[in-house]
């Protein structure tokens, strides 16, 4: 069997000398003892059985309804339990003050008044609601399911790449990575205390029960998805299944005396929390996008009013633009008074003209990005790009500098994956998932999405990404 | 249960028995045609174009080559193609969509049987299917992942909402089905007579009783000997075969007494139970009019306007 240890960045499982570090000794060993017959059985065992799931997504520009398996490498990714520890803490650290970041910003704006973010920069955002300033969410929460992207660095430092405060999607992927591999390569588990993730779709559950507005016995959940179309539907489907709530669309929800009721064939049936996979731009045409077909006319009202809860709370996009990232070190100590815990990557600013001039002399080492935008697209590579397609980018930017920010490309960790016959290192970055109730809870792993192509940086579904599954290791390791 | 979620499974309920019915029907006409097809060339072409007469919205997209064995260009159309509203694949694969759409609602081993079922037809359809044998082989292997499908939902659904509209779109259908597929073949039937040839004329009668899966059924009660009178009596009143008339309308009463709970006579509670009781106390005096053609019409009209009435009652609130 052959490894194909990551030279340039750092490999999660090879220390520099080349050989596996602790954690990854046993895996490496299990897999060693695997002929390469057996490896390709299981492997094919494995696609077959994402396939007769139907655990797909929809890929959009391609021809209508096209449902792909989002592909899955063996090779797990190990995280140990200190190393978790510090991630955790970070997550919960930042979690808090981006809530309140939100809460701030549609209340009282004392971080504008006090110049910690420049006003401007937040007002002028599309994530920024207007018709959202003054209301309170309930439970005073905006961010009830978090995904924040963590990278690490040359040195295997983990840091923040952005948080995604609107409708994080992914974790049906690490909830079904888990049963296919326990199911494939039972062995691996032998050799390792891995913590279960089973729990998510209960803990999930109790923490949109949580911000239920009306106090009864039992609040009607349900979840909003834009229909069999969405990238997502998979999952959307497969979190009500999990949760045991109903899946709805716009229009099975309608709004009357100020109360959100679905339609079912015993008549209508009010609804107490919203977990909506729609953005904010198309949940309500008449608050909102008109032209939205998967909206629910008239569901601002009711939520404003406090008769129903979104999650996640309308408006907390502003917290997932790129630009508002680079403040957060600061709203965490403004917010917080503490030290952020988890280090994030150095940006430049485009809503800043000196930070702009460096953005345009260095475009071609950085990546730059629009600040709205998520999913790896209109993006640049600076050290990848041809000089034509940098120069077309950096004109483009010109045109509105505010809407873009750049940070220098760093070089993702990298892990063993099959690929072929053997195992290559390929870059990788994780997702966890935190979930907002009665406490901040984060889901032990997440996401470990990897670049399948030799050399990629880009571990996006939509641009040939794979995944992984991802262990955190209980602190009884050794 | 929400409206959408209900018209979702009543038509997936729908389309597998629909998808059941075409499988079944296709094979048992194949075996007649290919046992006829030698001496009596103008019967085993009838029984394919009866498929249309079935199944009247049908669109065939390949003409019939003369070259080509009579059987497979329905067989194609019936089975594999998608642009045939009336084909198993385009069947199976709106029962699926109609499974996607509500995946929340069903347990993962029906959703996982018919993932498989429609993978597996796909497969048949980009791949092709050579020859008569293959065909058969493939419908037969359908027929049985559709009877995995229907398994699976019996055996690991609640009895429960979710269940009972499946199986109103299943009882909907079924009665629909054998009534069109009656409408066809018992006129032309009775008007034949048994000529000289009375193996083939009993085959006939026999294969009308497979048609409908009855054939083991209508044995256990009369034996072996096939008398029309008593075929169609069975056909249309036996109390306890799946596909009779009577049972059909019986089973459509159930579900919907069912779904609407005890004592409220929804609009298409008192449609069914009206063709019900038609079918449970005039037996005797049908079989004596034996205005086949005529009770078969009425049957499918109530049908439609039972359709109509669900939809206006449980799906467009």
């Amino acid at each position: 069997m052959k490894w194909l240890p990551e030279t340039k960045a750092f490999d999660e499982a090879f220390g520099r000398e080349g050989g596996a570090r602790a954690h990854y000794r046993p895996l490496v060993s299990i897999l060693e003892s695997f002929t390469q017959t057996e490896i390709e059985r299981r492997e094919r065992l494995q696609k077959l059985s994402l396939i007769d799931q139907g655990i797909t997504f929809t890929v959009y520009g391609e021809k209508e309804g096209t449902e792909r398996i989002f592909p899955f490498d063996f090779v797990p990714r190990i995280i140990p339990a200190r190393e978790w520890e510090r991630i955790q803490a970070g997550l919960v650290q930042r979690v808090t003050a981006l809530n309140l970041f939100i809460l701030d910003v549609y209340q009282d704006q004392r971080c504008l008044k006090d110049g910690i973010v420049p006003a401007e920069l937040v007002l002028s955002r599309k994530e920024y609601k207007r018709e959202l300033l003054g209301v309170v969410p309930p439970q005073r929460i905006y961010t009830h399911v978090v995904g924040t992207d963590i990278i690490r660095d040359g040195n295997g430092e983990y840091m923040v790449l952005e948080d995604n405060c609107r409708c994080p999607s992914g974790v049906s992927y690490v909830l079904e990575n888990r049963n296919v591999l326990s199911r494939v390569f039972p062995e691996f588990f032998t050799a390792y205390p891995v913590r279960g993730i089973k729990d998510y779709p209960n803990l999930l559950l109790r923490a949109l029960l949580h911000a239920a507005p009306r106090r009864t016995d039992k609040p009607v959940v349900v979840v909003l998805t834009p229909g069999m179309a969405n990238s997502a539907y998979f999952e959307h489907s497969f979190l009500a299944r999990e949760m045991g709530v109903f899946l709805v669309e716009g229009h099975d929800l309608i709004v009357e005396d100020n109360h959100v009721f679905m339609r079912t064939t015993r008549g209508r049936q009010k609804v107490d929390v919203i977990y909506r996979r729609v953005d904010d731009d198309f949940l309500d045409p008449l608050t909102f996008r008109r032209d939205s077909l998967v909206g629910v006319p008239g569901l601002m009202n009711v939520y404003r009013d406090g008769n129903v809860a979104l999650a996640n709370a309308p408006g907390a996009g502003i917290a997932d633009d790129k630009a508002v990232y680079a403040f957060l070190p600061e709203l965490i100590k403004y917010y917080l008074s503490e030290t952020p815990l988890l280090p994030q990557v150095p940006t430049y600013l485009g809503i800043r003209p000196k930070d702009f001039a460096y953005i345009r002399e260095h475009a071609g080492e950085l990546v730059i990005k629009t600040t709205g935008d998520s999913g790896g697209y209109n993006m640049l590579m600076g050290p990848f790009a041809s000089k034509k397609e940098t120069e077309t980018y950096v004109a483009r930017m010109r045109k509105t500098p505010g809407n873009y920010i750049a940070q220098p490309l760093i070089e993702l960790s990298a892990h063993p994956t099959y690929v072929e016959g053997r195992f290559e290192a390929r870059r990788i970055d994780l997702r966890p998932f935190i979930l907002y109730g009665d406490g901040i809870r984060v889901l032990p792993g997440g996401l470990t999405r990897v670049a399948l192509r030799a050399g990629s940086y880009v571990v996006n579904s939509s641009q040939g990404g794979g995944s992984k599954d991802t262990w955190v290791l209980t602190a009884r390791e050794t | 249960m929400l409206s959408r979620v209900a018209d979702s499974l009543y038509w997936m309920g729908r389309y597998l028995e629909r998808a059941e019915n075409i499988a079944r029907l296709l094979l048992v006409t194949e075996d007649f045609s290919t046992e006829t097809q030698g001496f009596a060339e103008d019967l085993a072409q009838g029984v394919w174009k009866d498929l249309l007469a079935i199944f009247p919205a049908a669109q065939m997209t390949r003409a019939a080559s003369p070259f080509a064995p009579l059987a497979v260009p329905y067989l194609h159309g019936f089975f594999l193609d998608a642009g045939n509203p009336y084909s198993i694949h385009f069947s199976v694969r709106k029962a699926r969509e109609n499974a996607r759409s509500v995946r929340e609602a069903l347990t993962l081993e029906a959703f996982l049987a018919i993932n498989e079922t429609y993978l597996a037809l796909e497969t048949y359809e980009t791949r092709g299917l050579a020859d008569l044998p293959a065909f058969r082989a493939a419908l037969t292997a359908t027929q049985k992942g559709l009877f995995t499908i229907l398994g699976a939902i019996d055996n690991t659904f609640a009895r429960d909402e979710t269940w009972r509209f499946l199986k109103l779109g299943e009882a909907v259908e079924r009665l629909y089905r054998s009534a069109s597929v009656l409408r066809v073949k018992l006129p032309a039937l009775l008007a034949a007579e048994p000529r000289t040839d009375l193996p083939l004329y009993y085959t006939q009668w026999r294969t009308l009783l497979r048609a409908l899966s009855s054939l083991e059924n209508y044995r256990r009660v009369y034996g072996a000997r096939l008398e029309p009178p008593l075929v169609i009596a069975f056909l249309l009143f036996d109390a306890s075969a799946p596909r009779s008339l009577r049972y059909g309308a019986a089973a459509l009463k159930e579900c919907l007494e069912a779904i609407a709970g005890p004592g409220d006579l929804t609009p298409p509670a008192r449609l069914v139970g009206r063709l019900h009781a038609g079918l449970y106390y005039g037996e005797g005096e049908l079989m004596r009019e034996a205005d086949y053609a005529g009770l078969l019409d009425r049957v499918s009209g109530e049908l439609s306007k039972v359709h109509d009435a669900l939809a206006a009652l449980y799906f467009v609130t």
